[in-house]
């Protein structure tokens, strides 16, 4: 069979068995951004965005991405043009063999999209789908939090600079955003 | 080790010959150091300054290849698939492959007894050679000793026919008697693991006939003569580690072909190239120049790629099927066939003055190495060598280790080398004696710990690493004043709920840096042109930022940007040799190789630059780019230099540089951990809030990165005092197939960790560096469980630490 779906941005079509999954087919035309740590969805290395959704493609059968919209790690940035995330991991230090670290990429995109000011609990709690074994993910949740404060500056520069005065972003806050540093008292633990 | 057939002492072991004693004239406190080494903080341009881990922008993006992602590039790949034993112990006396061998997409089917299966004895472990580990395995197994033995492989042309294939082999067993218990397998009537000829290199102290591997010991003084003193109380404790799992995110990987030459190329997820290279050509029997191993980006090691796990497997298919094959471990093999920690049992006994005066210090380790012996004594070595020569001042003090089988996976390498379990044992035991007699924990650790200066004894009475150490650098102090006002240890509140108690636990740990008088890095660096440069180098970047901390070594030298650098590392066809990335000795060793390959150029760029300036080389030196004249202040550009040296009318000559490092020194880094727990008295719960870990590494030669690593290992170590690691059911079997039933603290479930870095200058050291990225992982078992001391009054000595074991000891206690 074949299916059809836009991997970042291009129309693509792959000619597939019933049987395979998402991360398999990824692999093999080339999208090898997507890691396999244990084929179960138990770590997140294969995580990619299937119409925004954060999915471990590992077990996600590839009819999932039939006529959807997949978002890998390819799409994102590129290495003379980072996107804010990817920046703001490169800046923290919060990356060390790199191999969790496009699927925690995908993961904390997805986050941000759907919560744009996240405290530090929310960021930890977000990312516990997805495991690294070097970072003792301090670095990437401090990453994490400074991506959203990029992120929102970005959205004011494109906003013309009008929110700056206003208000900067859908947090209420008249302006005060808090930054990373501050908001990292905020936590349960 | 005069004799070359011994197998070098390599990490702490008992195979010196005893009574000798370190002389002082050959351990001098002042060092020989070239002034360029002791850089002041503001001298520096490129060392000990935030730089952007080299490979990041390629791993961020998705482009950085490991293993498994060339699969792509080879349109002919098989995958490969393993057959592993499902008993604990036995013989194989049956293999029925047909099935496998006629399946469509099959290529390949090894038994024990195919012709292509290499036969040879050998280790896994990734050491110098001769191995300090026995040659006790072969790469397919007739006698199977744990449940996830090799037995037989498969090539296929997916991992899914791989996989089908390997599940229809039938395999028949002889099955024998199994012991799973250290204690129990260590008696004589235990069924045995091994016959004598079955192994090749033994190892000291071994006795087969009660499954011993080996038996090591060492002493300074006289520990039973100040046992037996009246003037001093004997205190025993005895402590227990878990089998814990690398659980490296990047499975053991590997590809392997057969090139246009005939050579073997391997590309693989390896620690160590050049011992993975030797190892093969002895398996297979071909010249070492026939064998290339490449390392491309590894996901992650901390010892349990310091081995040659897989590598032999896709080797041996790619011949037999002659085509490329890729092997990845699944999971599930991670946890049962690969590698773990050593469980121990840990014994530590003192003897203490009434005034607090620690007479004697005195270990025993009993070391569960599973299966086979890689890496058995070694690791056990440093249960002694490593945390007790922080305490250099006490005069007499023994270490004794059996490192013994059991019918259980095989244990290997791991970060801390055998560290964490000596220093649980230990930072344990003296916290509790301190309390005992009533003596502050910090104060009585202090009257004994290591300084500036100290003559290390203890960490020779082994032999091996560390022996004859004499204490350069030593940030001890620091580290702990630093870390107490971090953690707020002179104000410690208590929880408003009166069944609520909060206390904090310290401990200290100190490690090596490279293993005395067993180390070898190279490097050699190529000037381009257009003043850039190639660097090539044998150490290994595993993910640690090697790679960048060689680059800002050799532009702290060359005086140019990062980014003019170019840096390949770790491909035995093209890097200079190294013996790996373990032992904390990438930095140091590796690292000092390219401080001398880059000042072996630089020598030739100021000859270049005293031409082209018409001033004597004394007066130049190198910087932003150019070679300058420090009289005159003319200047010429690397740029016009690399030109000139290539286009020269009168004389040409292609600027390289080469560099060679090994040394007798290990010099250790030093680390206080502090923990903050609260623990409810009613069920036993208990919250970690905090985790202080500072860390006397020399000089970072890149904070960010050293922050990171210090971040990880304490991480790591925290999982060892809080998690089950791999557990096994009544049969026997491991209990953990994947993530989900290992576990270990997510993001949500880890505490704050703070590192904090306290620069000392170690002159043995590139730029004044030591190493950073083992010691923490030896610290949160002995600080968690000082900490539940501080704030319950009940001691947890079997880890991991957990509500159970502190609501029992609670109960038994009121
Ligand atoms: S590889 Fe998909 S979750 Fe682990
Ligand atoms: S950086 Fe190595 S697993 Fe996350």
């Amino acid at each position: 069979m074949h299916i059809d779906c836009t991997i970042n941005g291009n129309e693509r079509m792959f000619e597939v068995s019933k049987s395979d999954l998402l991360l398999d087919v990824l692999r093999r035309n080339g999208y090898t951004g997507a890691k396999r740590g244990c084929d179960t969805g138990a770590c997140g290395m294969c995580t990619v965005q299937i119409d925004g959704e954060p999915t471990m493609s590992c077990v996600t059968p590839v009819a999932k991405a039939d006529g959807a919209t997949v978002e890998t790690i390819e799409g994102l940035g590129t290495q003379d043009d980072l996107h804010p995330v990817q920046q703001a991991f490169v800046d923290n230090s919060a990356l060390q063999c790199g191999f969790c670290i496009p699927g925690m990429i995908m993961r904390s995109k997805a986050l941000l999209e759907e919560n744009p000011d996240p405290t530090e609990a929310e960021v930890r709690e977000a990312l516990s789908d997805n495991l690294c074994r070097c970072t003792g993910y301090k670095k990437i949740v401090e990453a994490v939090l400074d991506a959203s404060d990029r992120l929102a500056e970005q959205a004011v520069a494109a906003d013309g600079g009008r929110a700056a005065t206003d208000r900067c972003c859908d947090c209420h806050c008249a302006g005060d955003r808090p930054t990373g540093a501050d908001r990292r008292g905020e936590t349960d633990r | 080790m005069s004799d070359p057939d011994e197998p070098k002492p390599d990490g702490g072991t008992a195979s010196q010959p005893e009574g000798e004693s370190p002389e002082l004239e050959d351990h001098p406190l002042e060092w020989d150091e070239p002034e360029n080494n002791d850089l002041a903080p503001d001298e520096r341009a490129s060392v000990s300054r935030p730089a952007q881990k080299d490979d990041d922008p390629k791993l961020v993006t998705g482009q950085a290849k490991y293993t498994a992602d060339y699969e792509t590039q080879f349109p002919d790949l098989a995958r490969a698939a393993v057959v592993r034993s499902e008993i604990l112990h036995g013989y194989v006396t049956d293999i029925d492959a047909s099935a496998a061998e006629e399946m469509d997409g099959v290529h390949a089917v090894l038994t024990p007894w195919s012709e292509g299966t290499p036969d040879a004895k050998y280790t896994s472990a990734g050491q110098s050679y001769p191995e300090p580990s026995p040659w006790d395995m072969t790469v397919l197994n007739e006698h199977v000793r744990y449940v996830g033995d090799p037995i037989a492989a498969v090539a296929a042309e997916d991992a899914e026919t791989a996989r089908a294939a390997a599940e229809s082999i039938e395999v028949e067993y002889e099955e024998a008697e199994y012991v799973l218990d250290p204690e129990a397998a260590h008696s004589e009537d235990a069924p045995r693991l091994f016959e004598e000829d079955e192994v090749e290199n033994e190892i000291v102290g071994h006795d087969y006939s009660r499954n011993r591997m080996a038996h090591i010991e060492g002493e300074i003084g006289d520990v039973e003569d100040a046992v037996a003193r009246e003037d001093v109380h004997v205190h025993e404790t005895e402590w227990e580690t878990i089998r814990q799992s690398h659980a490296q995110i990047e499975p053991h990987t590997t590809l392997a072909y057969t090139d246009e030459d005939d050579r073997h190329v391997l590309v693989t997820s390896t620690q160590v190239p050049n011992h993975t290279r030797r190892q093969l050509a002895h398996l297979f029997d071909v010249p070492i120049r026939d064998v290339r191993v490449s390392k491309p980006r590894v996901g992650g090691g901390f010892g349990g790629k310091q081995a040659m796990v897989v590598e032999p497997i896709p080797l041996a298919l790619s011949i037999a099927a002659d085509r490329p094959v890729l092997y990845e471990a699944t999971r599930e093999e991670e946890f049962h066939a690969m590698r773990s920690r050593h469980p121990m049992t840990v014994r530590a006994r003192t003897a203490v003055t009434e005034d607090g005066s620690i007479e004697a210090i005195d270990l025993y380790a009993l070391s569960n190495t599973g299966a086979y012996g890689s890496h058995g004594m070694t690791v056990a070595g440093n249960v002694g060598s490593k945390p007790m020569p922080l305490y250099s001042k006490v005069p007499n003090a023994r270490f004794e280790a059996d490192i013994v089988h059991t019918n259980t996976p095989q244990t290997g390498a791991m970060r801390g080398y055998g560290a964490p379990q000596g220093t649980l044992a230990l930072e344990g035991h003296l916290d509790e004696v301190a309390r005992d007699l009533d003596l502050d924990p910090v104060e009585f650790r202090q009257r004994h710990y290591m300084e500036v200066g100290d003559l290390d004894e203890i960490a020779g009475m082994m032999g091996g690493e560390g022996a004859e150490r004499r204490i350069r650098s030593c940030g001890l102090d620091e580290c702990i004043e630093r870390g107490k006002d971090a953690i707020g240890w002179d104000d410690v509140e208590q929880p408003d709920e009166d069944h609520l108690h909060r206390g904090i636990g310290m401990a200290l740990s100190a490690q090596g840096t490279g293993v005395a008088g067993d180390e070898l890095g190279a490097a050699q660096l190529m000037m381009n042109e257009d003043g850039s440069f190639h660097l090539h180098v044998g150490g290994v970047d595993i993910g640690t930022g090697a790679d960048t901390a060689f680059i800002q070594i050799a532009a702290e030298v060359l005086g140019c940007d990062e980014e003019d650098i170019v840096i390949k590392s770790s491909d035995t066809d093209v890097t200079p040799f190294d013996y790996g990335a373990y032992a904390s000795s990438t930095t140091y060793i590796s690292g000092m190789a390219v401080k001398k390959a880059a000042e072996d150029a630089k020598e030739r760029i100021l000859y270049w630059g005293s031409k082209l300036l018409e001033e004597p080389e004394s007066n130049l030196d190198t910087g932003d780019g150019t070679v300058y004249s420090e009289e005159t202040g003319a200047s010429v550009s690397l740029e016009e230099i690399g030109y000139e040296a290539a286009y020269g009318h009168d004389e040409r000559e292609h600027i390289l540089g080469k560099g060679t490092h090994c040394t007798e020194e290990s010099p250790p880094p030093f680390a206080a951990q502090f923990a903050d727990v609260t623990v409810d008295e009613e069920t036993g719960e208990f919250e970690v809030t905090e985790l202080v870990v500072a860390v006397d590494c020399g000089v970072a030669i890149n904070p960010g990165m050293a922050e990171g690593q210090v971040e990880g290992a304490n991480h790591m170590s925290y999982e060892m005092a809080v998690s089950e690691g791999i557990t096994f059911d009544d049969e026997g079997r491991s209990e953990v197939r994947g993530f989900d039933d290992y576990d270990w603290p997510t993001a949500a479930e880890t505490p704050t960790i703070e590192s904090i870095l306290v620069e000392t200058h170690e002159p043995t050291g590139p730029f004044g560096a030591k190493s950073v990225a083992e010691v923490p992982t030896n610290t949160v078992p002995p600080a968690l469980s000082n900490a539940i001391r501080e704030a319950v009054g009940v001691r947890i000595t079997e880890m991991p630490i957990t509500a159970e074991k502190i609501n029992a000891a609670l109960e038994d206690d009121g």
